[in-house]
């Protein structure tokens, strides 16, 4: 008696006989899902008064179980709040006072940077003329407020007016000019402020900066541990106001004008869009905010010195968006925080630490394509291509589905469909032989052996386009192949210009050139 | 007001400016890229004719190969970190001149960290001898070495892009660098020759300031600047534009310094490249930049 045995397991895998060879798979992208119960599935939190989502989510149908979830599209938004309600309660976290005026220094910055990747990034003009407007509205504010007795808030304003002005100075050449010949104009515009500053008496040439100014401090705070706590969420509230204004010019009408503008001037000026002008008022916009920052950061530091438009300084800034990546407030903000940590941190490195930053630098801009926060992109770009080049080494032509290309395909049922077709072929090739085609020669038409029947059907059901059939120029005298195009309104093409005086003929014709197709494939 | 003294004040700045912008411009047209690690080419040249100074304490020759050396070897590293790895990749433009960027900030202070803030000064190559050419105007020897020696290489220079194979192959790339390859000139050889020969340039004209300056590790930013500004104002890739602003702005900064005084210069000669840059924005000679797209 023998004993049952489960017919299933022969087609286990664990079981099978030949274990097919696994080779490695591209995964598809895992996205952390969220139950979607009720209504749920469509509710979205808006800003007040917009449309505007806080969080991108897409509410779907899981294809498997059919059970309802939701998908954070854009996560964003999450790592924004985390990092800054991490940066709100810094002086908590850190102790000494040396550490939060770090970060202090680092909250200005990111703010200057976060406006100057208006222009770098959303315009993409190459200046390098940001320092100078900051550092021309601190020394003007600082210079008002030590003659004239200007208060701090006045010192802002002062500022604001003197970004405006310069403003105006730096757009005027950028309309005209082409981005390398504006990015060398504005780096000897730096360069002329500073041999400026440092000749000037009125500006402090013998004291080596101009200090003195008023301060929002109180009197009563003065040189205490509270004067940097206000000094670190001063500097913050700026750089909250400046990502506010990053995302308002960024995220709205003109910043798309300028992301179009700066992919493509032609197509750009094509469809209507007046780029000089938004560009005017880019610069206009960032010019004021970097000037009020500039009236900020006199009155944080009660004065500014010339080493605000050394070449050093302005290369560390551009080190900072380089590093983080141009084009994205995350990578102003980030690659201020790794280039002003190791600014300060390092400091008994001397200058080797700035040598340091330059090789970061440079690796950043020799290895990725965009800073930091492009890795991510580039890499998955890298898989797809090495997934691709893969799967066109491994596939071949009207075989099984690869898995890499199985993940792809959203229709499962054609990828068992082709399995079963390559099966059928491949038992479909041990049929033909040489006998079986003379005996189709012999008789086109009628009663055929069972493999001949077999092989006849399975072509038969082949997809019309490019299906070989038989035209008649001339009935009963001549007859032509052709390929049936597939598609409405296309005529069948000659496959090739041979006539056959008989219709028998053209079908064997017909059934030859199938069969080499299906021993082909 | 303009007197002899001007003029030949003028005549110098004039052509080590043009050594300066010439470099640029070179690299600019055939490469495609702006070289802003020229300043720190030329402060590294300037210790290497410190260092050749130190061993050959009497040779003129030295200190001038010293220099001219470490120019053409730094050239040839920056076109090997900036050049090679990028030219091929997308935004090949932007990329190379924040690269070159960063070998200037990495350069300028492994050069701090090396030798010290504290300046270096260079031998006086060519004598103390001074020539009275009307009673009022003196010419030192410093000064009438720096303009035939930089008149005699920039001649040469360019006698050489004109006559041999290798200058023919860089004036191709100048005029169309696609063309160029596909006809099978060899891109990245070429660039290497561009890079070693504009080092050398900058090597030389780091020589012939430290007569009148010193050398330091911030010593190329002013040579930089001025080389940047009136390679912009003759026209990036424009040997003859570049010349004429060289004189230009050489004229400027002497009348300047001689009538307003020297924290001027900048300020006037900002005022005339803003000038030439508003009717030719692409510069003096500045015509062939449309058909380079």
């Amino acid at each position: 008696m023998t004993r049952w045995k489960n017919p299933q397991l022969e087609h286990d895998p664990a079981h099978a006989k030949v274990q097919p060879r696994l080779s490695l798979v591209g995964r598809r992208r895992w996205w952390p899902k969220l139950r979607g119960d009720g209504d749920e599935l469509w509710r979205r939190v808006r800003y007040p008064f917009t449309r505007r989502t806080v969080l991108r989510v897409r509410g779907e149908y899981n294809p498997k179980t059919l059970a309802r979830e939701r998908t954070i599209v854009d996560k964003r938004p999450i790592w924004w709040l985390i990092g800054l309600t991490l940066l709100a309660i810094v002086p908590a976290l850190v102790g000494n006072t040396s550490l939060l005026s770090a970060t202090t220094i680092f909250a200005i910055y990111a703010a200057i940077n976060l406006v100057w990747m208006l222009i770098i990034g959303t315009a993409g003009i190459f200046s390098l003329a940001t320092l100078a407007v900051v550092g021309a509205a601190a020394y003007g504010a600082a210079y008002f407020s030590i003659q004239f007795g200007l208060p701090w808030w006045g010192m802002i304003g002062v500022g604001s007016a003197i970004g405006l002005v310069f403003g105006v100075i730096v757009a005027l050449p950028a309309i005209r000019l082409e981005g390398f010949y504006y990015a060398l104009l504005t780096l000897g515009l730096v360069e002329l402020c500073r041999v400026y500053v440092v000749q000037s008496k009125v500006f402090g040439s013998a004291t080596g900066g101009l200090y003195g100014a008023d301060t929002y401090v109180p009197e009563s705070l003065q040189d205490t541990d509270g004067a940097v706590m206000l000094g670190y969420y001063a500097a913050f509230a700026m750089l909250l106001l400046a990502l506010a204004l990053y995302r308002l010019v960024n995220g709205q009408r003109l910043g798309r004008l300028l992301r179009t503008a700066r992919e493509d001037e032609a197509f750009a000026e094509a469809v209507g869009i007046g780029y000089n002008r938004a560009r005017v008022q880019v610069f206009l916009i960032s010019s004021v905010a970097l000037g009020a920052i500039g009236g900020f950061y006199a009155s944080h530091f009660k004065g500014v010195s010339p080493s605000i438009f050394s070449m050093d300084q302005l290369l560390l800034m551009l080190a900072m968006i380089v590093i983080g990546g141009i084009g994205t407030a995350e990578g102003a903000v980030v690659g201020t925080l790794i280039v002003v940590l190791l600014d300060k941190m390092l400091i008994e490195w001397g200058p080797m630490r700035l040598v340091l930053i330059g090789l970061l630098m440079l690796g950043t801009v020799l290895f990725t394509r965009s800073g930091l926060f492009g890795i991510k992109a580039q890499f998955r770009a890298w898989r797809e291509r090495k997934k691709s080049e893969r799967r066109a080494a491994r596939t071949e032509k009207g075989g099984e589905v690869v898995p890499e290309e199985a993940t792809d395909i959203q229709d499962k049922q054609a990828i068992y469909y082709r399995r079963q077709d390559k099966a059928i072929r491949d038992y479909l090739k041990s049929l033909v032989t040489d006998e079986l085609i003379e005996e189709h020669r012999r008789k086109p038409l009628g009663q055929h052996s069972e493999a001949l029947e077999r092989v006849l059907n399975y072509f038969r059901r082949g997809p019309v386009p490019d299906k070989y059939a038989v035209m008649a120029i001339k009935p009963f005298e001549a007859y032509r192949v052709v390929a049936l195009a597939g598609r409405r309104g296309v005529p069948p093409r000659l496959v090739d210009d041979r006539v056959y005086p008989t219709l028998d003929e053209a079908y064997h014709a017909v059934f030859l050139r199938r069969v080499n197709d299906l021993l082909e494939s | 007001m303009i007197d002899g003294y001007v003029i030949v004040a003028a005549i110098t700045l004039a052509s080590i400016y043009g050594l300066l912008a010439i470099g640029i411009s070179i690299v600019w047209s055939s490469l495609g890229m702006l070289n802003m690690a020229f300043g720190f080419t030329f402060a590294a040249a300037g210790y290497g004719a410190w260092f050749a100074a130190q061993q050959f304490p009497d040779s003129a020759a030295a200190v001038l190969a010293g220099g001219i050396l470490t120019g053409a070897l730094v050239g040839a590293a920056v076109c090997a970190v900036a050049f090679l790895p990028l030219h091929d990749k997308p935004n090949f433009t932007v990329r190379s001149l924040v690269a070159t960027l960063a070998i200037s900030l990495l350069g300028t202070q492994a050069l701090l960290a090396t030798f010290g803030p504290r300046v270096k000064p260079l031998p006086k190559i060519f004598g103390l001898k001074a020539f009275e050419i009307t009673e009022d105007v003196v010419v030192t020897a410093d000064k009438l070495g720096a303009v035939v020696s930089s008149v005699v290489l920039l001649l040469l220079v360019l006698a050489w892009m004109k006559t041999s194979r290798r200058g023919l192959e860089i004036r191709a790339m100048m005029q169309n660098p696609e063309g160029a390859a596909l006809v099978g000139i060899g891109v990245r050889s070429t660039a290497f020759a561009v890079m070693a020969v504009t080092g050398a340039l900058a090597g030389l004209a780091a020589v012939l300031l430290s007569q009148t300056y010193f050398v330091s590790p911030y010593a190329g930013l002013l040579p930089l600047i001025k080389g940047l500004i009136v390679a912009l104002a003759g026209g990036l890739g424009s040997v003859a534009g570049a010349l004429i602003a060289a004189c230009l702005l050489g004229f400027t900064e002497a009348a300047t310094s001689a009538v307003l005084g020297g924290q001027y210069v900048l300020i006037t000669q900002f005022a005339l490249i803003i000038a030439i840059l508003l009717v030719r924005p692409r510069g003096i000679g500045g015509l062939l930049d449309e058909t380079r797209e």
